[in-house]
């Protein structure tokens, strides 16, 4: 009993500040939830908007698509059907996130309606060194992933820019975090067509198909 | 009477002026080194960074202030720490709903607000000392002194690494930007220009 007494004198302004500065932080976290949830929604349209310029909406289509990542480890990202004035689907967009040089970096990633070609993608956060890794939200990189193939993508050092392929031309001083973003691609793009064609929303490519007969014939 | 009430002016003033050179945190206290080196890469991150070190200073200044005379001696620091942590989970929370890319453009150094060495100094040194006025007053001296320290260093790095202060053009056409500048490395040498400057400037006072 005594020990008992001898704790609550010791510690009672300490009980009484938690639970009042935790009442406080949850009055204001209650208050600006919705603005800070509104503002990630809005920032996310803004750059699907930016991506797919004919888009005027963007749903959920397929939610909790889980990605397998390294040592086990699974993130989860949503995919949004994209569509354009008159309510038609247009493609489809998802969140990508990988490592980068200094951070995490988080991408959003567009393809067309058939899963064939990417639309492109807009860095929704990074923190790569400014001046050189911060380039991956520059025109250069970003053009060489409008109209590519939505399949294996690969990073070189050298090579044409303006050739529409899946071979990616490195911004030079920023190598690693040109390959991280490549990776992070390569990493999403096929568990996202497996999904579209597991739900229906697409049909298996020529390629995918000659893939999948192949390995059938084994 | 009235030399009572001159020498608290006199005590409010010197309070409120000492963090702003005498015991400025960055230059003469080498406190808060972290967000100093780390955003300050241009002015705009760098006021931010500034007030909402006066928002959590001043809050955390207040409410030591008013519970010092019930702390324990030996849990005092945790009592503090909680204070503060409070408070910069609020401003952090403000950030993100009100100034969303200001928010991601200073990352996890909102939240390093929590073991910036000032706020913990001026809650052991002051705060738990003194009562509610000279407690505010010490914030906001130590709170402007920090910002304007923090805005000088970015307003140079920010000159020398793009040619503009708060984006608008500043430098001639000529002008090639030195992009070490808006790295750690920049950091680092205009830290140590300037802390040389002010040591200079010291001494030829005294």
């Amino acid at each position: 009993m005594l020990k008992i007494k001898h704790f609550i004198q010791q510690s009672w302004l300490l009980i009484a500040a938690s639970f009042l500065f935790g009442l406080l932080i949850a009055v204001t976290n209650a208050g600006l939830d919705e603005r800070i949830k509104q503002n990630e929604k809005d920032k996310l349209n803004d750059l699907m908007k930016a991506l797919v310029t004919d888009a005027n909406d963007f749903k959920i289509e397929i939610e909790g698509v889980q990605i397998p990542g390294k040592r086990g480890r699974v993130t989860e990202t949503d995919i949004y059907k994209v569509l354009d004035d008159d309510g038609n689907r247009i493609g489809f967009a998802f969140v990508a996130v990988g490592p980068g040089f200094a951070d995490k970096i988080k991408l959003v990633i567009a393809v067309d309606d058939r899963c064939e070609k990417f639309f492109g993608f807009k860095v929704l956060s990074s923190n790569e060194t400014p001046g050189f890794g911060d380039k991956i939200k520059e025109d250069y990189l970003g053009e060489q992933f409008k109209g590519a193939p939505a399949g294996e993508l690969e990073l070189v050092k050298a090579g044409k820019v303006e050739e529409v392929d899946s071979k990616i031309v490195a911004i030079s001083g920023a190598t690693v975090s040109s390959e991280a973003v490549v990776k992070i691609f390569n990493t999403y793009i096929d568990r996202v067509r497996e999904q579209l064609q597991a739900k229906g929303f697409i049909h298996a490519t020529k390629a995918l198909r000659h893939e999948e007969n192949k390995s059938e014939l084994k | 009477m009235a030399n009572k009430s001159m020498d608290s002016a006199s005590i409010y003033k010197q309070t409120l002026l000492a963090g702003l050179w005498r015991e400025n945190p960055v230059f003469r206290l080498l406190l808060g080194m972290c967000p100093t080196l780390a955003v300050t890469a241009a002015v705009k991150p760098a006021l931010t960074m500034g007030l909402c070190v006066i928002f959590v200073l001043l809050c955390s200044n207040i409410v030591v202030s008013l519970m010092r005379n019930l702390l324990k001696p030996h849990l005092r620091i945790l009592m503090f720490t909680l204070t503060i942590a409070t408070f910069v989970t609020i401003a952090d929370l403000f950030l993100k709903a009100f100034a969303l890319r200001m928010s991601e453009t200073l990352g996890p150094y909102v939240p390093l607000i929590i073991v910036n060495c000032i706020i913990i100094c001026r809650a052991e040194a002051c705060a738990s000392k003194n009562g509610l006025v000279v407690s505010i007053i010490d914030a906001l001296g130590m709170g402007v002194g920090f910002t304007l320290t923090l805005c000088v260093l970015a307003g140079v790095r920010e000159l020398l690494s793009t040619g503009k202060i708060f984006e608008a053009q500043v430098m001639p056409d000529w002008f090639v930007p030195w992009a070490a500048m808006s790295m750690p490395v920049g950091a680092f040498i205009t830290l140590g220009l300037l802390l040389g400057l002010v040591n200079a400037v010291s001494k030829r006072k005294a």
